[in-house]
């Protein structure tokens, strides 16, 4: 029994550092109404420059988000201006290709400058943890922390602030946005890059817990698809439930299945959730009938 | 006379009527140097890579027919072409079934699949039905990697080396690059055969306004379904030819996601929802990513992928509509100056 | 004449607004049915259930003495019901008369056959100048002209007609009224839900009025006209007239 309620405490902690890791996917699809590929590789390069800082400056990977996630707000808004832009006038797989190869250009990249060897920081904290029965690895709890605080933040910035207002604009009706004064390409450009920083954030808290390697962001956006799917395309509060969700899932199927299966579920879970819900428990009406050029 | 070749128009406009049932100048030339280059005899260096272009162009056709003409953007091809593949295989080595047969198993292994997509996704459009098909293709893979007592697992399949026609193992390289060709000429006159019906019609009536073409009588799951099995199973027969011809499977290359990204890449290159399109994607990106493996692979991991990627950004950006769209650019421009 | 579509006791709520509220009415053969009401009535909803699109929460359509009720909108096309789209809805990379073709093909498959019937549909509504003109690039006036060719195309025998007026000049709209009083001769009911009253008034040769999701008037467009009850659901309660 206290197995059961430890594996779903690890699971909601967890999960909810995929949740930070899937805001930024599920932000971008709210408002630009595309998915970036290259999602996953945004982590693995975020990962790498919270590992170098920590390497060379010698600071653990918390404190490194000061560099890290201003760094990332910068390459998102790159990103954007030089391959997601372009693209958006255009049929809707050119996006799509564009992210793909991009994503391709980021792992190579990677494995050129990087080599194929998996990178850790040392262990910072030494103990877990213990709440009650349940112990806790430290590191799990502070991602934790952090993605309230910061979904919390995110929420607060969407309801109260101009630029929160201007982006609800956007996502219910792009043209009558621009018709009201509002500069709806800057909106995507500040979204993208919000959605790239959050990454940012996301890949500091993650270090500790994950090694990286040039494709290790091939297994996390896989995670964060279904996190995104699950929850609801543009829906913060969805991310953070889909999160939560399948960090239980992870956690008790991990313990209980084989491992290989493991990858297997993710995967048949998330066409379940395309075949019966694909709105996701939160998300927009329609959402998943959104097409092409709409 | 020959009509005017396909076109894919600056605002990705794709007009059927002049080009229906009819061949342009371009087309039957291309055609004949294909046939010339490998009825003259191929160069050894050149064997391998004129194999896997034919292949890969009848590839890039069997995907066009749902992604180009129905808008039904799959990643995860590499399913059907696996299905084809393992199916004709597993039936050569554990029954004897000559391939020849095998491949028209494996096709209707790889429509149902199809079938099966398509109603999984019925009410999916863009992003979230691009990845429930990569989503499939990988359920696919990992069920493939696991159940070994059918595929081999991770060690795969074999086929004996030994030349063997009745069994679909040739001699010579030039006889699979015969073999390729067939291929490639069997997709193409499935596609032209289906831009000149009435089911091609309704494949691009699905793609843009699936409520206008249901309005209009048409049944818009059916058409999709029928166009993903028929896609498919065209994907299917490469992938048995493909396992005649390289006589090894395993399910990490064969249903991966890279390959599946190569089915889709190809046609976007060449020029999406034409006949020509897939068959130039093909002939210009699988010479140039082979070259780019063998003049660049062994300087440093990774860096034929790098110029790779940065060309496909470039073209995807700044050429959507592909070689063929480039093409009738150039030659509307030159017709009224 | 005999009785083509019956609509019976048809309602439709969404939650719990009641969007139709038991409404029965008849169109016969030949008939040209005008269907008026202020916004929000509910004459949307109506068609979309007459269409096919959703189906109704209670009651029954009969085409032809045949439950048709809850067919999807393919299979009601298919049965000789076509309807055009308010907004309109092209295939936007086919030319104009691929997108007629596209309707003609319900009733061949001979790619020849439907193009000879495309072009006669065009040459009706007066489109032939624009046959090979790419859809993505035509006027609102010229996009629900389009709309009318291709339900037309079907060959059917019940046109359902949803606000084809709105956005058309003065000009437009006089030609679009006269070719919509014509089909009624060449076979076909028409069953015309519309803003733009002057139109329907001329050519309706009933009319039946929608508020608040109920039918409130039935009758001749003159009769209509003057009733009560129609003149206080589009002017207000204030405006009672004596």
């Amino acid at each position: 029994m206290s197995t059961v309620i430890q594996l779903i405490v690890s699971g909601v902690l967890i999960g909810s550092v995929y949740a930070l890791m899937s805001i930024g996917l599920t932000l971008v699809f709210g408002v630009l109404r595309i998915v970036n590929f290259a999602h996953g590789e945004f982590l693995m390069i975020a990962m790498y420059g919270a590992w170098a800082i920590s390497h060379w400056v010698g600071v653990n990977p918390y404190a490194a988000v000061i560099a890290v996630v201003p760094a990332m707000f910068l390459f998102g808004g790159l990103v954007y201006r030089l391959v997601v832009s372009p693209g958006l006038d255009k049929p809707h797989l050119v996006v799509v290709f564009a992210t793909m190869a991009l994503s391709i250009f980021l792992q190579n990249a990677a494995l050129m400058l990087m080599t194929a060897d998996l990178r850790d920081v040392p262990p910072i904290f030494a103990h877990s943890i213990a709440i009650g029965p349940v112990y806790i690895k430290v590191e799990l709890l502070l991602g934790f922390v952090v993605t309230l605080v910061c979904t919390a933040a995110l929420q607060w910035m969407i309801k109260r602030t101009y630029l929160g207002k201007a982006i609800r604009a956007t996502v219910q009706d792009g043209e009558a946005a621009m018709l009201m004064g509002i500069a709806v390409p800057k909106i995507f450009l500040i979204t993208f890059a919000l959605g790239s920083a959050l990454v940012g954030l996301a890949a500091c808290v993650m270090l500790p817990l994950f090694s990286v390697f040039p494709t290790v962001g091939l297994n996390f956006v896989l995670i964060a698809f279904v996190i995104v799917v699950l929850g609801g395309m543009g829906s913060i509060e969805g991310a953070l439930l889909g999160g939560v969700c399948v960090g239980v899932v992870q956690s008790v199927s991990g313990y209980y299945v084989a491992p290989a299966f493991g990858q297997l579920f993710f995967f048949l879970l998330f066409l379940l959730v395309m075949i019966f819900r694909p709105n996701g428990l939160l998300g927009q009406k329609g959402a998943a009938m959104l097409g092409v050029n709409e | 006379m020959a009509g005017v070749a396909a076109t894919g128009g600056g605002s990705g406009r794709i007009s059927l009527l002049p080009r229906r049932g009819q061949m342009s100048w371009f087309e039957i030339a291309l055609l004949l140097g294909c046939v010339a280059w490998v009825g003259l005899g191929l160069a050894p260096s050149l064997a391998d890579v004129t194999v896997l272009t034919f292949l890969f162009a009848g590839l890039a056709l069997s995907w066009n027919i749902a992604g180009g003409y129905a808008g039904l953007i799959s990643f995860g091809h590499a399913a059907f072409f696996g299905i084809g593949a393992y199916a004709s295989t597993i039936l050569l080595l554990s029954y004897g079934l000559t391939p020849w047969v095998g491949i028209l198993v494996g096709a209707v292994a790889a429509a149902i699949a199809g079938s099966v997509l398509a109603l999984i996704c019925a009410r999916l459009r863009g992003p979230f039905f691009i990845l429930s098909t990569l989503a499939f293709a990988e359920v696919v893979r990992i069920g493939a990697l696991n159940w070994s007592s059918l595929t081999g697992g991770a060690e795969g399949l074999s086929i004996a080396p030994m030349p063997d026609l009745a069994n679909m193992v040739l001699a010579s390289k030039s006889a699979y690059a015969a073999l390729m060709l067939g291929y490639l000429g069997l997709a193409f006159a499935v596609t032209r055969g289906i831009e000149a019906s009435r089911f091609g019609f309704y494949l691009l009536a699905i793609r843009d306004s699936d409520e206008a073409a249901a309005a209009a009588g048409i049944n818009p799951l059916l058409v999709r379904t029928d166009a993903m099995a028929l896609s498919a199973a065209m994907t299917g027969i490469g992938g048995t030819l493909f396992a005649q011809y390289f006589l090894y499977l395993d399910p990490t290359y064969v249903i991966s996601p890279e390959l599946s990204f190569q089915f889709a890449l190809l046609p976007a290159v060449g020029g999406i929802g034409t006949a020509i399109g897939p068959v130039l994607g093909a002939f210009v990106i699988t010479p140039l990513s082979e070259l780019l493996r063998s003049s660049l692979g062994n300087a440093a991991a990774g860096l034929h992928l790098v110029i790779y990627s940065l060309v496909l950004i470039v073209v995807m950006l700044y050429f959507p509509s592909g070689i063929a769209g480039a093409l009738d650019r150039l030659k509307r421009r030159k017709a009224s100056p | 004449m005999s009785t083509l579509l019956e609509v019976r006791n048809v309602s439709r709520s969404f939650h719990t607004t009641r969007a139709v509220d038991d409404v029965s009415f008849e169109v016969r053969q030949g008939e040209l049915l005008g269907l008026i009401g202020p916004n929000g009535a509910g004459k949307s909803t109506l068609f979309n259930v007459i269409a096919g699109v959703i189906p109704p929460t209670s009651g029954e359509i009969l085409l032809s003495g045949a439950t048709v009720t809850g067919w999807k909108p393919y299979a009601m096309a298919r049965a000789g019901v076509a309807r055009t789209f308010q907004i309109p809805k092209p295939y936007r990379q086919l030319s104009v008369v691929e997108n007629v073709m596209m309707s003609a093909f319900l009733r061949t498959k001979s790619m020849a056959a439907a193009r000879e019937l495309a072009d006669t549909v065009l040459a009706d509504v007066g489109l032939t100048a624009y046959r090979e003109t790419p859809a993505n690039v035509l006027t609102v006036g010229l996009l629900k002209r389009l709309e009318v060719a291709r339900a037309l195309a079907t060959r059917p025998k019940l046109v359902l007609f949803d606000e084809i007026m709105a956005g058309l000049t003065p000009a437009e709209v006089g030609a679009m009224t006269e070719m919509v009083a014509g089909l009624p001769a060449r076979g076909m009911t028409v069953i015309w839900v519309e803003h733009v009253l002057y139109a329907i008034m001329k050519t309706a040769t009933r009319m039946i009025v929608i508020n608040r999701g109920k039918l409130i008037a039935e009758g001749a467009p003159a009769a209509v006209a003057r009733d009560p009850e129609v003149v206080k659901a589009y002017l207000g309660e204030e405006m009672q007239l004596a």
